[in-house]
């Protein structure tokens, strides 16, 4: 996509797709609509977090599911009025949502400042420690959750119908992704990719690395939270098992199947893993074969192997590939190095 | 670089064909498996207007609905992922006995039955859901039974957590009819209280009744600690014994909780008091987790003496095999079945029907290996999808096969159940009232140990005299408070001695 080409090819199939899922619900089934497609833009929107630290930031995090989860548990926490779980704090709803935006785009910063320091290996390895920390601090403190997690959760008026909460899903993922390619260029997204790139020459350049990074962080947990509360609104409920390890994995393999350096990815990775879950058991003779849905995981640990052998750039990097041999000489392209520009701009293309 | 080019065109072709089959597949069969519930039309702009009201009213038994849509909850992963074959064997079984059906393969329940029949009605199996013991997991699973595979009646699911999912799923679904698979966490009915959600099985506190009263008023215990999993089964189960044994007048000093799936006690162990400290210790650690806690306990606080030691439905005679014949003399919950040498005719009858249906079952009991189909039907898993089965033929055989949600529904209500364990009830909440048949692990002639029914308690409900109700926050670590109270069942247990119940 680009902004100084409104018409780019790019840009017209942005826009299909939106047109397309705006007016999905007309032919679409109900379970379509409202089950599949609501999940696959509620775990891409997430995932586009984690496709926004690791393209722009040079952070690959896996605790953007436990902040997902503390906007969930916060805002059940908050808008219940009665109930045995939780806080029970009865407040208004939309006041409830700015509270667990809140609350999680405070506790985004604080874990990013702490982590701004540490790159690659021990970035991940601390941020997997967050979920961690995140699951345990959920499942024992029956204060906020406890292990049964909190339930009941109904969506605020007017997303309270699976319809509206369908375009909220859509509504938000178009914004986010529109938000997250202008912000690369932007003073700040510039600036970050130069922090991914080179953070010692940034630094001499005076440049402030930790506090980008802790930045950068902190937007994405931020996002991160509006997907938790779609997700508490779709599911109804919240428990420390929809934030434990095997979900956190989900959610950057989804980003990986993507492609994890591409905004479309998150969606489109996403869109493959619940498409799979839900329909792989419907193909003919497939449980003839062993794959039942027991062997879920097994299909889809295939197919991310399969991506990470053929194309390491996910599925949007083969489209990429594809658009490249039309143009003559993918390979030659790939090894050019990239001009200032193209590193500005086209790092999440 | 050309072979490069022509391995991407085809990858691309390759990811476009695989996306549109998946659109289609979603979308292609709007009009063909899409069922209203309230007999509106289904076309996509009907649907998005009457979805948009917040009720989720796909799927459902409409009006003109003539065929029971089955779709079963079961459990392929997880720590309880070994009983998903027990989970569908139960229903099938129940079918097979009742309705007239055939189950299809003589190996597995997996692949369903046929010709399954109430007053001309046929039950079809419409899918089997795949649970993990995770709440999230097992929504997705009936959402996709219910709105896509358009189950109009649903059995299970399995587990605690599970059942507060699925029944606030129920509530949102009404036309929808839900019968508990095994779920034994309290919440599902004295707390959603859903009207289409019956449970047709007791919940983990009704299944350890009557034992805080045996081992403070025969075995003398004053004082107990109990360690048992975090998490809603884990809880109630503990709830109903610590519930027992303070209302007859004993006192817990101490509860321990290790979250579910530990596979190291140690330090739970040791937090425990000592042998000489406490008068027994009450276990309600699941799965795996049942000997892992033992040995840790040995290791940490000397050799077992069964007599100190009392446990819910995992404590069975298998632990003997890792921890010796020490553990004889502790005491057992109860479970959906009595014990096994409880043998009536009903019951021996039952499980020749299990052996009769198929060949072999690999089953959690056979632990995944083919084995005799009656060893999991004797257990409290495959028993309670059973239990759910024969409600749901008894329930149309009383509407005369008729499936709208309001006939059936009042029916299921009304049911009381004749089975081989014993008859079933419903409560005002649409949950079991269930007879209780406690035993303990004893060492026979041949040095092996078994286990014996001790007690039958009759007619437990799940508010335990008022312990329990809808104004109480449901069993946690710390509820309920250890306090007297009377106990309906106390004098009214039906002790057992050789198998044989002493009425």
């Amino acid at each position: 996509m680009s902004a100084r080409r409104p018409l780019s090819p790019g840009n017209l199939v942005a826009l299909a797709v939106l047109v397309f899922l705006l007016v999905l619900p007309i032919f679409g089934t109900e379970f379509f609509v409202n089950n599949v497609m609501t999940e696959v833009m509620i775990l891409g929107l997430a995932a586009a977090t984690i496709v926004f630290l690791a393209s722009c930031g040079g952070m690959t995090s896996l605790a953007q599911l436990l902040f997902a989860g503390i906007a969930g548990f916060m805002f059940g926490n908050a808008a219940l009025e009665s109930g045995a779980r939780g806080l029970t704090l009865g407040w208004p709803p939309w006041i409830a949502v700015l509270f667990a935006l809140a609350v999680t785009t405070v506790v985004a910063f604080l874990l990013g400042a702490l982590g701004s320091r540490t790159t690659g290996i021990y970035f991940l390895m601390l941020t997997l420690v967050y979920g961690v920390i995140g699951y345990f601090f959920f499942a024992q403190v029956v204060t906020v959750s406890g292990p049964g997690g909190v339930t009941s959760i109904t969506a605020p008026a007017p997303l309270n119908g699976r319809v509206p909460l369908y375009y909220a899903a859509v509504g938000l993922s178009a914004l986010v992704y529109l938000a997250f390619r202008a912000i690369g260029r932007t003073n700040f997204g510039l600036a970050l990719q130069g922090v991914r790139d080179d953070p010692v020459r940034m630094a001499s350049l005076g440049f402030n690395v930790p506090f980008h990074r802790t930045l950068a962080f902190t937007l994405a947990g931020f996002v991160a939270g509006l997907s938790g509360l779609l997700n508490v609104w779709f599911n109804g409920q919240i428990d420390p098992a929809s934030i434990a390890i095997g979900p956190t994995l989900i959610l950057l393999i989804i980003a990986v199947i993507g492609g994890i350096s591409h905004y479309e990815g998150a969606w489109l990775g996403a869109f493959v893993y619940v498409g799979a879950s839900n329909y792989l058991r419907e193909l003919p003779l497939v449980d003839r074969i062993g794959i039942t849905p027991d062997r879920f995981n097994t299909v889809i640990g295939l197919i991310v192997v399969l991506i990470m052998v053929l194309s390491p750039e996910g599925l949007v990097g083969i489209a990429g590939k594809g658009r490249g041999w039309r143009r003559g000489s993918p390979r030659a392209r790939s090894i050019e190095p990239p001009t200032t520009s193209e590193t500005m701009e086209g790092t999440a293309r | 670089m050309n072979s490069h080019a022509t391995k991407a065109r085809w990858l691309l072709a390759a990811c476009l064909v695989s996306i549109v089959a998946l659109v289609a597949s979603g979308c292609g069969d709007s009009g063909t498996t899409a069922q209203p519930s309230d007999g509106t039309a289904s076309d996509g702009a009907a649907s998005d207007g009457a979805a948009s009201d917040g009720a989720t009213d796909t799927g459902g038994s409409g009006e003109g609905d003539d065929v029971v849509r089955l779709g079963i909850l079961g459990e392929c992963e997880g720590p309880f992922g070994g009983f998903h074959e027990d989970t569908v064997a139960g229903v099938t079984l129940a079918l097979v006995n009742h309705a007239g059906a055939t189950a299809t393969s003589e190996t597995t329940a997996l692949d369903g039955w046929s010709g399954a029949e109430v007053n001309g009605t046929p039950i079809e199996l419409t899918g089997i859901g795949c649970g993990d013991d995770t709440p999230d997991t097992i929504l997705g699973e009936v959402r996709q039974l219910v709105e896509q595979q358009d189950a109009n009646i649903v059995i299970g699911p399995l587990s605690g957590d599970e059942g507060i999912a699925v029944a606030e799923y129920a509530e949102a679904n009404p036309d929808v009819t839900f019968l508990s698979g095994i779920a034994g966490s309290q919440e599902p009915t004295l707390e959603v209280q859903a009207p289409n959600f019956f449970r047709f099985h007791g919940d983990g506190a009704i299944w350890n009744a009557g034992l805080g009263d045996i081992l403070h008023n025969q075995e003398g215990w004053d004082t107990v600690a109990v360690i048992a999993d975090d998490y809603s089964f884990g809880h109630t189960s503990a709830a109903g014994f610590i519930a027992d044994f303070c209302g007859v007048g004993g006192d817990v000093v101490s509860r321990v909780f290790p979250p579910l799936g530990t596979t190291d006690y140690s330090s739970f162990v040791q937090q425990l008091p000592n042998p000489d400290e406490v008068d027994g210790y009450f276990w309600v650690v699941g799965g795996t987790g049942t000997q892992a806690a033992l040995e840790a306990f040995v290791n940490a606080k000397g050799d077992l003496t069964g007599d100190q030691h009392a446990g819910n439905l995992f404590f069975n005679p298998g632990l003997a095999s890792a921890l010796g014949t020490d553990i004889a003399g502790a005491y057992v919950g109860g479970f959906a079945v009595l014990p096994g040498d409880i043998q009536t005719p009903e019951i021996t009858e039952y499980l020749a029907s299990a052996d009769e249906t198929w060949d072999t079952l690999a089953t959690g009991l056979t632990g995944g290996e083919p084995g005799p189909p009656s060893t999991a039907a004797g257990f409290g898993f495959m028993y309670g999808y059973y239990s759910a089965g024969v409600a749901l033929v008894r329930g149309l055989e009383e509407t005369g096969g008729d499936l709208s949600p309001e006939p059936l529904q009042s029916a299921l209500a009304e049911l009381t159940l004749e089975l081989p364990y014993g008859d079933i009830s419903l409560d005002e909440n649409r949950s079991g009232i269930v007879d209780v048949g406690l035993s303990r692990l004893v060492e026979n002639d041949e040095g092996e140990i078994v286990q014996e029914a001790v007690a039958i308690i009759p007619e437990v409900d799940q508010t335990f005299g008022g312990t329990f109700s809808t104004d109480t926050p449901p069993p946690s670590r710390d509820f309920p408070e250890c306090q007297e109270a009377d106990l309906p069942w106390v004098g009214n247990a039906i002790p057992v001695e050789d198998g044989v119940p002493q009425e």
